[in-house]
């Protein structure tokens, strides 16, 4: 019985999963081809592509899109990072409830220490030379969003693994000195609410045709096209925020070295 | 002319060189049993194989911006690739319990004889 | 365009093996290794479609953040050589 119905079932899938193909390959065929011009959509490339840099600001006109014309997708992109931050906590974070000893004791910075690793010589000169490096890119891609490739999400998810090698060469004790759980729960919280804020200004001013204010800045200038800088450095810190926090809950349950919960403890 | 052939040569039999220390690499990750050979092997890819591939672009194209950039690329994994290696085997010799017979083998033979 | 059209049709056969390697290895620390070189064959790819944006990200999330978390999930979860055990199991049953 039980091989017949192993059978119909695998039969079932292997027709759902070609029906899904057929479906998917079906809609592919009706797309325009690579190159060619969509009737559909030509409209807003000319208007990005012709009026992009006076109206921005911006050399960079992908970072002119995703900040200035389409500056509401890339809130929810960045909303959508914190909400996926706020889960990991709920799921992995170590509290009186959410604790299980024997298991968790693995995971301890006093367990990982005892493996040598942190006092390594070679990888900590290594990191003394590589991490400077690292994280002034990341700044730089960072900063220079609106003028070459790259922009927030890039530059932090290179300073988010930055931070991830830094916490990899020296240990989670030397990075709880500088970066605690306030601190990313105050850049998140500063970064996201200056974001929305600052669109909701110019989407409520450019909505009633009210001049804003902000200065374009001459293109191609580090100081240029208007919000986008600004923008780009609050999405690059809340992204470099995420992947740290997801690095640091998934390593050990907590952000910041809890000194109070452990005493507790 | 002559000078065009033996840059051209010089080229050929780095680039060769090159390709060989990656398909030795490759071949090595993916056949040896035992991590730390395995390691070894994608440590000749990644330093010996890069660096000659490095050096006969740079003796097909000259000294120039590009070169300098691919130049920066091969420092750049020079450092990182020997040390994420050391750093792995170290993980792998504080964590793999079996790893004694492995390092000790000569000795165990002579126990046993 | 037509010196890269031969490249990129190698790199789009390596990205479609690699999506059929990642559902039909069991080991699952081998799925993850094969999802992060899908993650570096897409960024080349990106380089070639003229975005480099999309290839720097790509290229540190993709191919490092998210191969980083999988390979600690696996390490919470104990399963970094799940797949070997049945593998061997099935072994002996067959020489049975």
């Amino acid at each position: 019985m039980k091989k017949v119905f192993d059978r119909f079932y695998n039969l079932i899938a292997v027709i759902c999963c070609l029906l899904l193909i057929g479906v998917l390959l079906y809609a592919v065929s009706l797309l325009p081809s690579y190159g060619e011009e969509n009737p559909r959509s030509v409209e807003v490339v000319e208007r990005y592509v012709e009026h992009g840099l006076e109206e921005t600001g911006a050399t960079n006109i992908v970072a002119g899109m995703i900040l200035d014309y389409r500056a509401f997708d890339t809130l929810g992109e960045s909303h959508v990072l914190f909400t996926a931050l706020i889960c990991v906590i709920i799921l992995l974070g170590k509290d009186k409830k959410n604790m299980r000893r024997e298991y968790d004791s693995y995971y301890t910075v006093e367990a990982e220490s005892y493996h040598l690793l942190q006092t390594d010589t070679i990888v900590r000169l290594v990191g003394y030379v590589l991490l400077p490096g690292l994280f002034l890119f990341g700044i730089y891609i960072l900063l220079n969003g609106q003028l070459s490739p790259g922009g927030g999400f890039s530059g932090g998810a290179i300073m988010g693994a930055a931070l991830i090698i830094f916490a990899v060469a020296f240990g989670f004790e030397t990075v709880d000195r500088v970066f605690t759980e306030k601190l990313l729960k105050t850049v998140t919280f500063v970064a996201l609410s200056f974001y929305s804020f600052a669109k909701g200004y110019v989407f409520f001013t450019g909505a009633n045709g009210i001049d804003n204010h902000i200065p374009k800045g001459v293109p191609g200038a580090i100081l240029s096209g208007g919000l986008i800088l600004p923008l780009d450095i609050a999405v690059g810190f809340v992204v470099a925020c995420t992947m740290f926090g997801f690095y640091s809950l998934f390593r050990r349950g907590s952000i910041g070295h809890d000194i109070t919960f452990m005493d507790q403890q | 002319m002559t000078g065009g052939w033996i840059g051209f040569w010089i080229t050929a039999v780095l680039m060769l060189a090159g390709m060989l220390a990656f398909t030795a690499g490759v071949i090595g990750a993916n056949r040896f049993g035992f991590a730390l050979n395995r390691m070894h092997a994608a440590g000749i890819g990644d330093t010996a194989g890069l660096f000659l591939v490095f050096l006969a672009v740079w003796v097909a194209e000259g000294i120039h911006m590009d070169t300098v950039k691919l130049g920066l690329i091969v420092f750049f994994m020079w450092f990182t690739s020997p040390v994420s290696s050391h750093f792995l085997s170290q993980i792998e010799y504080y964590t793999n319990p079996g790893l004694y017979q492995f390092l000790h083998r000569e000795k165990q033979q002579k126990g046993d004889a | 365009m037509g010196s890269t059209e031969g490249f990129r049709i190698v790199l789009l056969l390596l990205l479609i093996g690699c999506a059929i390697a990642v559902n039909l290895t069991k080991n699952l620390m081998q799925a993850v290794i094969i999802f992060m070189s899908y993650s570096s064959i897409m960024c080349i790819l990106w380089i070639l479609m003229e975005s480099p944006d999309l290839a720097i990200t790509e290229a540190a999330v993709g191919a490092g953040i998210s191969g980083t978390l999988f390979l600690m999930t696996l390490k919470k979860i104990k399963a970094e050589d799940a797949g070997e055990n049945e593998k061997k199991i099935k072994k002996k049953k067959g020489k049975r």
